[in-house]
């Protein structure tokens, strides 16, 4: 997987509805058809073309079922979803869809080659569609040292990516990542991220699924926040983030003479001081930070912020 | 071995004479109807009437026009390559060790006096075959699809453009590779196992001289005589089913390997027909319940047993024609026991102008007595006849046959009698008898991964093996379904258990009302049990390891119906897994 500076940037979403989703609920029942649980209730919401969509919410909170809905994997109790304008259990819909569960549920004893070979047979591509595809992709998730390995030799992290390649063979227009971050370190999470932008910057729909809160912050343009199955916010990240009543400035180099004036300036106009201190940085762009560095220099001690 | 009568019906009178497709068609519909019911009644559970029924048209709609027609041979391709590497790597062929294992010690119980030895190898490793090969079967089929859902990997199949139709015959497709690879190892292993557990010869023990006949060493508990020709040439007799070709070399005798045991005899059936003791037509003589399935003629009358053969191909006969004929005797008295019933048998032109000579013989009970007689004979009056010229013109003639003995009667069914052929290769017959061993693990597959489509792996397959044993012992539920079993049905049987009450006597419990009742229940259940019987598959009828222990060749026309038979289950298995993968909340 190549590295790169993340760029995030507001995607252009379009007003091209690829999912969406009608009154959606559904009731879990039991062998003799008595209420469960209910798993979601009425759910109303639109994932726009070229945006990544986050769906967020604690555990139970109804995310898996709803990607289930979206997939055909479940069938809705009420309401409908409709994905590409299709109901979601209309099986032609799979061809422009790309899926990548919160597991990577994949055949072990395939190795990375066959089971991209696999998937792609079940798009009728041609072989030597496949072989290209195969290739091209092993290569962008960094497995071409393990494609002849077999998956149950594999680490969690490498599952992951070689679960991203199946899910990606066809190119899908709409791409379904349920916690796609889970089982990586640091620079897997970062490359995956990199990665889902890079989709979304060719106009790829992608509909991420976390408890990574930050992973969601640092990718998605629009979030859903799911709780007991039911629809609590959705909207624009940044508008979503923003605290409206607090002001932040960032400066470089300030004397404590200039803290001082602008303490007294904030006095002045009678308004509140918050905080004034150094930012710290985050525990992921320091660890980012080390190893880059010691890639760089190896052998010699990295020089962080401590010192 | 004894054929039933069915058996003897070629394809097309199976189809259309005997109304196999018929039957088969109405059985198709009735499970037709009785699955749009059920279907139509859970949906409406689900839906509501109006709208269930709507859910059930769709989903039969979508089958017509969406899920048959764009089935896609690369995904089916794909899935039972998966199905195929699967196995494989789950090291499936280990059953190919067990086999090995087995026939290295079926030697040890093969019984070295037995007077057909080939008949007992054969059988043993075509059951062992048969075993081994369904055991597969039922585990490789029913384990596949509830593992895929249980590892959730269904997930990453399902949100591919798969269709249903699609994941059924693709695993049906991979598991029945599997299992043909396993099956063509296991005819080369049984062929070679066969065919050198029977290789012998033997060295001369007795020089013959021209009043001496020469004999062979004894050889696992058996040795041959033989004599030879001007060219120094003979052959052995028969003994322990096979003989030897004994040649001069030089100065010395030599003795090839046995011949004659591996053999697939081709019979040419007759219609059998009988005449009474006046000779006009009639059903034959039925001696009581010592055997309802042959008919008798009796001794010392015109009672005759009349095979009639019809366009019987002259190339098939070089010099002589061969039959084999099998009868029973039944003795009104006892006489001189030791001496066979007596009978002759003649042939005549169907118009009955031409007659041959008589020829008389004894009969040997319960073993298969050949008969050769050359193409230039006599006529019932004296003259000299060809048999193709004057007999059978058009290749078609009868043969009668008549017990000669005052007050015996001799027995015989219409598989007891036919005429030999050009012999056919034993290989291909053996081919032959492991194609239905095929079939019956096709069904058995079909069947297991039906079940795994809406059941868990260990519930699918306690199911596929209550299939596998009514389909084995199917002839069992004949007999319990028929009525006729003393005792009457289930419930009137557990009322009689703990009465103590006898089978054969009434069941009286006082009340006209109450048995009658209870009759009617079981009646409703063995009809239930019966139909339910008729559904599955007869494995025991798809079994032709008889033809190939006896060598006898099995006839193409019944295997071509054991094929069709085997196309049907598959079809109906098809549909059935269509609706239970269609309807099947996979992450439910």
């Amino acid at each position: 997987m190549s590295t790169q500076t993340p760029t995030p940037a507001p995607a252009a979403v379009s007003t091209d509805v690829i999912v969406e989703t009608r009154n959606l609920g559904k009731i879990y029942r039991d062998f003799w058809g008595r209420k469960k649980v209910q798993a979601l209730k009425s759910l109303d919401i639109e994932i726009r073309r070229g945006e990544i969509f986050g769906l967020l919410g604690p555990n139970g909170s109804g995310k898996s079922t709803t990607i289930k809905l979206m997939l055909g994997l479940l069938f809705p109790t009420s309401g409908r979803a409709f994905v590409f304008g299709k109901e979601a259990t209309d099986v032609a819909k799979n061809e422009r869809i790309g899926y990548l569960p919160e597991e990577s549920y994949l055949y072990k004893f395939l190795n990375a080659e066959e089971t991209l070979d696999f998937y792609g047979r079940l798009f009728d591509m041609p072989a030597s569609v496949r072989r290209e595809r195969a290739a091209e992709l092993i290569q962008r998730v960094g497995l071409q040292r393990h494609r002849r390995r077999q998956l149950r030799e594999y680490s969690k992290g490498m599952t992951r990516r070689i679960g991203l390649a199946q899910a990606l063979i066809n190119e899908p227009e709409f791409l379904v990542l349920d916690e796609p971050t889970t089982g990586l370190d640091p620079i897997g999470t970062k490359e995956m991220k990199d990665l889902i932008l890079k989709l979304r910057d060719e106009g790829k729909t992608i509909l991420l699924c976390s408890h990574q809160l930050a992973d969601v912050q640092d990718v998605c343009d629009r979030v859903a926040i799911l709780h007991q199955g039911e629809l609590k916010e959705a909207g624009r990240v940044d508008a979503l983030l923003k605290v409206q009543d607090v002001t932040q400035i960032h400066a470089k180099g300030l004397s404590e003479e200039a803290k001082s004036k602008i303490r007294e300036i904030i006095q002045q106009s009678n308004s509140e001081l918050l905080k004034m201190d150094n930012p710290t940085t985050t525990m992921e762009e320091l660890f980012l930070d080390i190893v880059q560095q010691s890639e760089q220099r190896p052998g010699a001690r990295s020089v962080g912020a401590s010192n | 071995m004894r054929l039933e009568p069915n058996q003897f019906w070629t394809y097309w009178e199976w189809a259309f004479d005997q109304r196999g497709f018929l039957y088969g068609g109405i059985l198709a519909l009735i499970l037709a109807v009785l699955g749009f019911l059920v279907g139509y009644i859970v949906a409406t559970i689900k839906h509501g009437p109006a709208e269930g029924f709507l859910v059930v048209a769709k989903i039969i709609g979508q089958l017509f026009t969406a899920d048959l027609p764009k089935m896609s041979p690369r995904r089916i391709f794909a899935m039972a390559k998966l199905s195929f590497k699967e196995a494989l790597r789950s090291r499936v062929l280990v059953v190919v060790a067990v086999f090995v294992v087995a026939i290295m010690f079926a030697g040890w119980f093969i019984d070295p006096k037995s007077d057909n030895p080939a008949q007992l190898y054969i059988p043993t490793v075509l059951f062992l075959t048969n075993m081994l090969v369904l055991l597969m079967g039922l585990f490789l089929s029913t384990f596949s699809i509830p593992r895929d859902i249980s590892s959730k990997i269904i997930y990453t199949m399902v949100t591919k453009p798969v269709r249903p139709t699609e994941i059924f015959l693709g695993r049906v497709f991979g598991m029945i590779a599997v299992g043909t690879l396993t099956v063509s190892i296991f005819g080369l292993l049984s062929y070679v196992f066969i065919t050198r557990g029977l290789q012998h010869t033997h060295e001369i023990e007795v020089m013959p001289t021209d009043t001496v006949a020469g004999q062979t060493t004894t050889y696992r508990l058996h040795s041959h005589t033989f004599t030879l020709d001007e060219q120094g040439e003979g052959v052995t007799d028969v003994v322990k089913g096979h003989r030897h070709i004994v040649k001069k070399v030089g100065d010395k005798l030599v003795v090839s390997s046995q011949i004659g045991d591996l053999e697939a005899r081709n019979p040419i059936y007759g219609k059998l027909r009988f005449t009474g003791r006046d000779g006009e037509d009639s059903e034959g003589i039925n001696v009581g319940s010592i055997s309802e399935y042959l008919k008798y003629v009796e001794g010392d009358t015109l009672s005759s047993a009349i095979f009639t053969f019809t366009n019987v191909p002259k190339d098939l006969f070089e010099n002589s024609v061969t039959f084999d004929m099998t009868l029973d005797a039944f003795r009104t008295y006892k006489g001189d026991i030791v001496t066979p019933v007596g009978g002759i048998y003649f042939f005549r032109s169907l118009d009955g102008a031409v007659e041959t000579e008589r020829f008389g013989f004894k009969v040997k009970e319960g073993v298969i007595d050949q008969k050769t007689i050359a193409l230039d004979l006599k006529s019932v009056d004296g003259k000299d006849i060809n048999f193709f010229t004057d007999i059978a013109p058009e290749g078609s003639f009868e043969l009668v046959i008549r017990c000669t003995d005052r007050g015996q009667y001799l027995g015989m069914a219409q598989a007891d009698l036919y005429l030999r052929a050009k012999e056919k290769s034993f290989e291909w017959n053996f081919t032959k008898g492991f194609i239905s061993i095929w079939l019956q693990m096709c069904i058995v597959i079909c069947f297991g991964v039906m079940f795994s489509t809406f059941l868990s792996g260990p519930v699918a397959i306690v199911a596929t093996l209550s299939v596998i044993v009514l389909g084995m012992f199917g002839w069992f539920l004949d007999d319990l379904t028929s009525g006729e079993l003393p005792g009457g049905g289930p419930v009137e049987a557990l009322i009689r258990l703990p009465l103590q009450s006898g089978s054969v006597s009434e069941l009286d419990l006082g009340s006209p009302v109450v048995e009658n009742t209870i009759r009617a229940i079981d009646k409703g259940i063995l009809f239930s049990v019966g139909l339910l019987k008729n559904a599955l598959p007869n494995l025991y009828d798809l079994g032709t390891t008889e033809f190939v222990t006896y060598g006898v060749n099995l006839f193409e026309g019944l295997l071509a119906r054991h094929l069709t038979i085997a196309f049907g289950y598959f079809v109906m298995t098809s549909i059935i897994s269509y609706f239970f993968l269609k309807t099947r909340e996979m992450a439910g």
